[in-house]
């Protein structure tokens, strides 16, 4: 076992019904998080990311697999792991009658915060995450966007040497999120802790997260950093042409390196390998045509994430 | 960690309970509006029926330690009630805490607020019937005290452990239990009358005995208060494994993750 913030192998969790019904939601998830990385969980509605993320953080308890969570292992020293990882929930919730600085202190209280300390540790997370102003507003009376900030400073509170964030920014709007994902930026940078994030956003992923694991039916398909999954999965880029007159697919088509080829009219989507060397081959075929305008786009994620879910 | 710092683990859900207390309206109905129901419905009943001065101790006795119980009883359940219905129980047991982090704070809690009803009622029900709560010393209404708040931990750790066995739907065992109670502990009569079966149950309680043990003051006869003492030491530290054991079990069966959605 080395020191690895996360080394699992082989998890699986089966809930069951009242009536014993069993349900198998993760099946064989093996990987690993290396020190000061952000890893991605990416996937779609109920592919298991946060039962995941919950065993990972010791909430829940795996039927089979072994876990090692900062060298430690998950059953045996899950009260010492909790000292050391927190954890921001999707759609955060807290005791809604209390303010922000009183659910801070509760909070710092279950951690063992105690007399200066905790009361420093409130006030600089307050600061941190721009809550000053509604440091004394209950939580029922927060906006979507400052229920997560709060999440996230809650988060923040224990120093952890692990932050597990699920799904931080669903349900907020585009510029919240916007903001959302740079104080996970720097909260990464200024800490330098290991991030294990969840999320169904691609952008996302790809702003945030060094590598990325996605899961289908509870099981990994893939899992690399952004770029090496859009190379190895074969997602080239893309030339988008308009033009007037005729082209000649056929031609197209059987050129080195073109991956397939959407035709509409007088508009062609051409997938290839790699666009500095095919691009004045590809030009070359529109001799009898005009060319109005062309476009180049690599791939993102959510090609990435379409390919996947298929 | 210093000892602060667990001692603060302690007390965390004690903060909570009373932040949670003093912003809620209704907590004045718990503590002073239906204790006085409760206290002034059965002192008029003991003057409708006429009944003698020890009968009025006896049964404002019971009026008394069913109140200050179901307080009491709520205010450990509380500790999973709140976070159960602000659906933030997942943030409690991501936190480095076991079970009796969280009895102790809101134990601690209940017995604040036992004792202030306990003594609205004592100073009411001397004023107007006559009861004389201290008749035997200050000594025999602590052991009493304990007895009604230590029964009460036990029915709270009792309420918690059902919310993470059976889910949501169980919060009716808060209110249920203390009903359980006043049927077979003897609150309103002795258990003598009971059949053989409850009988049985009811000697099965710790309540039974201190409310015997206090009684006596008031009624001379005799009482098993060791037993009491005993069941209660019992209950409490078999609830506080059970309350472990039910979090382990939520833990794997994964209810923790479904109670905070």
């Amino acid at each position: 076992m080395t020191n690895k913030p996360i080394e699992a192998a082989g998890i699986c969790k089966i809930y069951k019904s009242f009536l014993g019904k069993k349900a198998t939601v993760l099946h064989d998830i093996s990987l690993d998080i290396e020190e000061g990385e952000i890893f991605g969980l990416l996937g779609p509605n109920g592919s298991g990311k946060t039962t995941l993320i919950s065993i990972f953080s010791t909430l829940i308890f795996p039927e089979r697999g072994s876990l090692s969570i900062l060298g430690m292992d998950a059953r045996r020293d899950s009260k010492e792991i909790r000292k050391v990882i927190n954890i921001s929930t999707a759609k955060p919730n807290f005791p809604w009658s209390l303010t922000v600085r009183e659910n801070l202190r509760y909070y710092g209280m279950l951690y063992g915060l105690c007399g200066c300390t905790l009361s420093q540790a409130v006030e600089d997370q307050i600061d941190a995450f721009e809550l000053g102003e509604f440091g004394d507003m209950t939580f029922e009376n927060l906006s979507t966007g400052l229920k997560q900030r709060l999440s996230l400073a809650k988060a923040m509170l224990n120093n952890p040497r692990l932050l597990f964030l699920d799904e931080p920014t669903t349900g907020l709007d585009p510029d919240i999120s916007i903001k959302t994902r740079r104080l996970i930026k720097r909260i990464h940078q200024e800490q330098n802790i290991p991030v294990l994030l969840s999320t169904h956003y691609m952008p996302e992923a790809e702003m945030l997260c060094d590598r990325i694991a996605f899961l289908r039916n509870g099981r990994i398909v893939a899992m690399d950093t952004p770029r090496n999954l859009k190379k190895h999965l074969g997602l080239g880029e893309r030339i988008v042409i308009t033009y007037e007159g005729s082209a000649d697919i056929a031609a197209l088509q059987s050129l080195p390196g073109v991956l397939g080829i959407k035709s509409d009219t007088q508009r062609l989507e051409i997938v290839i390998d790699r666009v500095e060397d095919s691009l004045d081959r590809i030009v070359k075929h529109f001799c009898t045509a005009k060319i109005l305008n062309i476009t180049i786009r690599e791939p993102d994620l959510e090609d990435v994430f379409l390919e996947l879910a298929r | 960690m210093n000892w602060q710092g667990e001692l603060n683990r302690y007390l965390a859900s004690a903060y909570k309970n009373w932040l949670i207390s003093r912003r809620n309206v209704f907590t004045l109905f718990e503590l002073f509006f239906w204790p006085m129901i409760s206290l002034l419905s059965i002192g008029l009943l003991t003057r409708f029926l006429k009944v003698d001065g020890s009968m009025v101790s006896f049964l404002l006795v019971g009026a008394i330690a069913l109140t200050i119980l179901q307080v009491a009883q709520i205010d450990v359940a509380y500790v999973l009630l709140f976070d159960m219905w602000s659906k933030s129980i997942k943030n409690t047991f991501i936190a480095p805490v076991k079970s009796y982090h969280l009895v102790f704070g809101a134990m601690l809690f209940g017995i604040v607020r036992g004792s202030i009803v306990f003594f609205i009622l004592a100073v009411v029900s001397s004023a107007l019937f006559g009861f004389n709560f201290q008749e035997g010393g200050l000594l025999p209404v602590l052991i009493f005290l304990a007895g009604v708040f230590a029964t009460a931990a036990v029915i709270g750790i009792t309420v918690c452990i059902s919310i993470l066995t059976f889910g949501q739907k169980a919060d009716v065992a808060a209110w249920s239990l203390s009903g359980m109670i006043l049927l077979i502990s003897g609150i309103y009569y002795p258990v003598d009358v009971l059949p053989p079966l409850l009988q049985t149950l009811a000697r099965a309680i710790p309540l039974t005995y201190f409310l015997e043990y206090y009684r006596s003051v008031f009624i001379p006869g005799p009482h098993h208060l060791a037993i009491g003492i005993i069941l209660a030491a019992f209950y409490l530290l078999l609830g506080l494994f059970l309350f472990d054991a039910a979090i382990e079990r939520a833990r794997r069966t994964g209810i923790l993750l479904r109670l905070s959605e």
